[in-house]
């Protein structure tokens, strides 16, 4: 054991020890009548929380790398990922907030009045959730097989016993609070070191201000070498290609189940607006720092490390190269590391650029912490989504009502461990970067959750078989269009598996809108309660007329 | 409760979602449209990065952010104007919640 395993697993086990400990304490002041004396989640505390549920391993450790290998076509993740916060606040969270229900699949099936529509959703529900867990559990691998220097399989394994037990423990309560603690660590884990390389390459502290420069020396290089230039748009795939995927995140952001949920911790359709505004000035923040880190990397990889003889290569390379996650390999056996010769992964581009910019086996250590926030914070949303799809919305409502408290608690206890483990199997060949992987559940939400809430909340004559229509025509033509591309090599105007949401939440709003159409309209009470949105917490529509209240119903 | 005319109901409906629209059509300029025409815009350098990849590293994100305050400033002033009360209390259990 060197001393870098042991900073490493001490920061880990530190902040491990520091979210047990917030969830204990608010556990506690929870018995003695938390709710009771009203005080809800502060719209900027819930904007950190939201933070950190969204912020996935896929954010912290595989955006910068995509980003860093595909060049301005990856900034379709950073588009794509912070527009959806226009769409879920503009459009939906207020809303769903006033419509008050637990669950994402459970305002479904009240809103459309149809079992068959919540059971859908449910379903739904727990296939997003389960392909987003398998990019986190593939995450956590690439973070534990550096830190034991192992192969990322093992890594994996490891990860799935810790994020098993963790969401099972930490997913009961307090965990608003912690995933506070989350953010805070995450963020600065992934500013000091993209702070730090900015001041070596540049002398300015402000890596969004000054990596302007280097971005423009990378031009220079680029044009050298005569490789793909790093800014050139399009070069790695259609201009409709990025459309596609940028359409499809911020479509599946807004339907994603884990994150509306925190959007019902809230008290008021105002406190809804403000949460989402703080959110993303919080995810704003590592989103972007990501495109800095991506040049700065680039930079040093093609100017330090590329021309270096081979048997004279950094130390960082060999502990990544253990992993199976970098290849260098002198392959015209000149004795020098040509830049085409350096294989590296995308998702490996974050965790090795401390050592890449050699700062220092605390800042390693911090990545390593961070990073675990990242991928622990998200799998914990994702697990609860699921357990509570399948506790709440399918076991209870659908096959046990008459289900104890306790039985219910078991079956979404179970239902964590076990996805869990099923997820890991999978992400231990992982069928994707983690990047790749976490499009594909967005692919399937904008499919499913998007076109759904959007029209349950905007149009009224919306009902339950056109809902039902929508979300299986959406999931069918996502994942029909997902594995054509990827395994059938089908596509159209160049648009690949990741840009899959585009086709799927068109075919689900016309199929929403013509099976509703053609059949009953919903019921007067039901497109009254729709009417009853546009207006915010404190008015109420009623048969046709508007109520305010004024202070005088005591 | 006190009764709201039909029409002031109604207005302010119409107010939020212009506004709304307003914000999500600034919102696809400075993305989907940035991106359409990104070849275009490379030639323009602005801060050391050709524009396109300026919009989509920085840009762009700013502008979500400063859309998202702006909607939940203006949107707090537009419910005081209709005389809405925000209560200091509202339990997270207000909202018609059903028994777990």
């Amino acid at each position: 054991m060197d001393s870098q395993f042991l900073v490493s697993f001490g920061l880990i086990l530190a902040t491990f020890g520091l979210y047990i400990g917030i969830a204990l304490f608010n556990k506690a002041k929870q018995t003695s009548d938390f709710y009771v004396a009203g005080r809800s989640v502060p719209a900027v505390f819930n904007g950190m929380a939201i933070g950190a549920d969204w912020m996935s391993a896929a954010s912290f450790i595989g955006m910068a790398g995509t980003i860093m290998i595909m060049g301005y076509d990856g900034l379709a993740y950073i588009m794509g990922w912070t527009g959806g916060y226009l769409l879920l606040t503009f459009l939906l969270a207020p809303q769903l907030r006033k419509y008050g229900r637990y669950t994402v699949p459970e305002f479904i099936g009240d809103r459309y009045q149809s079992n068959a529509a919540r059971l859908i959703a449910a379903v739904a529900t727990i296939i997003i959730s389960f392909t987003y867990s398998i990019g986190q559990l593939s995450g956590s691998g690439v973070v534990i097989g550096r830190l034991l220097e192992v192969d990322v399989a093992i890594g994996t394994m490891v990860g799935v016993v810790l994020i098993a037990f963790y969401s099972a423990l930490g997913g009961m309560k307090g965990i608003t609070w912690t995933q506070v603690a989350q953010y805070l660590v995450l963020i600065i884990a992934y500013l000091i070191p993209v702070i730090f390389m900015s001041l070596q390459l540049t002398s300015n502290p402000m890596p969004w201000l000054s990596y302007g420069q280097i971005v423009g020396e990378l031009q220079e290089l680029d044009q050298q070498l005569g490789i793909t230039e790093y800014v050139v748009p399009f070069t790695e795939a259609t201009k409709w290609q990025f459309l596609a995927l940028m359409f499809t995140l911020m479509a599946g952001t807004a339907g994603l189940p884990h994150v509306i949920v925190r959007f019902y911790t809230v008290a008021t359709m105002k406190a809804a607006r403000w949460s989402g505004a703080w959110a993303l000035l919080f995810i704003g923040l590592l989103y972007l720092s990501a495109p800095a880190y991506a040049a700065f990397s680039r930079f040093i990889l093609m100017d330090q490390v590329a021309g270096s003889a081979i048997n004279n290569l950094p130390a960082w390379t060999t502990a990544w190269v253990d992993t199976g996650q970098l290849s260098v390999a002198d392959q015209n056996g000149d004795g020098v590391l040509q830049w085409a010769e350096i294989v590296i992964s995308k998702d490996i581009v974050v965790m090795a650029t401390p050592e890449i910019a050699n700062l220092g086996i605390f800042v390693i250590g911090l990545m390593a912490a961070g990073a675990m926030a990242a991928a622990l914070s998200t799998a914990g949303g994702l697990m609860i989504s699921i357990s509570a799809a399948l506790s709440h919305d399918i076991y209870y409502r659908s096959i046990n009502p008459n289900a104890s408290e306790a039985r219910r608690l078991a079956v979404g206890r179970w239902s964590i461990v076990i996805a869990t483990v099923v997820a890991g199997l999978v992400a231990l060949n992982p069928p994707g970067a983690i990047t790749q992987i976490v499009a594909w559940a967005f692919a399937l939400a904008s499919g499913t959750f998007f076109p759904a809430l959007l029209l349950g909340v905007w149009w009224k004559r919306s009902n339950g078989p056109g809902v039902i229509a929508g979300m299986v025509t959406g999931l069918s033509v996502s994942l029909a269009y997902i594995f054509a591309a990827k395994y059938g090599g089908f596509t159209i105007l160049g648009i690949v598996d990741t840009g899959a949401g585009v086709f799927g939440a068109t075919a689900a709003i016309i199929a929403n809108i013509v099976v509703s159409l053609l059949t009953k309209e919903p019921t007067q009470k039901v497109q009254d309660e729709v009417i009853d949105l546009r207006y915010p917490e404190e008015m109420t529509y009623k048969d046709g007329e508007v109520w305010i209240k004024d202070g005088t119903e005591g | 409760m006190k009764k709201v005319e039909k029409k002031v109901a109604d207005d302010y409906f119409k107010l939020r979602t212009t506004l709304i629209i307003i914000y999500l059509a600034v919102g696809v300029c400075v993305s989907y449209l940035v991106v359409f025409f990104a070849r275009d815009l490379s030639s323009i350098t602005f801060n050391g990065f050709p524009l396109h990849y300026y919009m989509g590293a920085q840009g762009a994100v700013l502008t979500f952010i400063i859309l998202l305050f702006v909607n939940a400033f203006v949107s707090d002033k537009i419910d005081q104007k209709f005389g809405i009360r925000t209560e200091e209390k509202t339990s997270i259990s207000s909202g018609k919640t059903l028994d777990q």
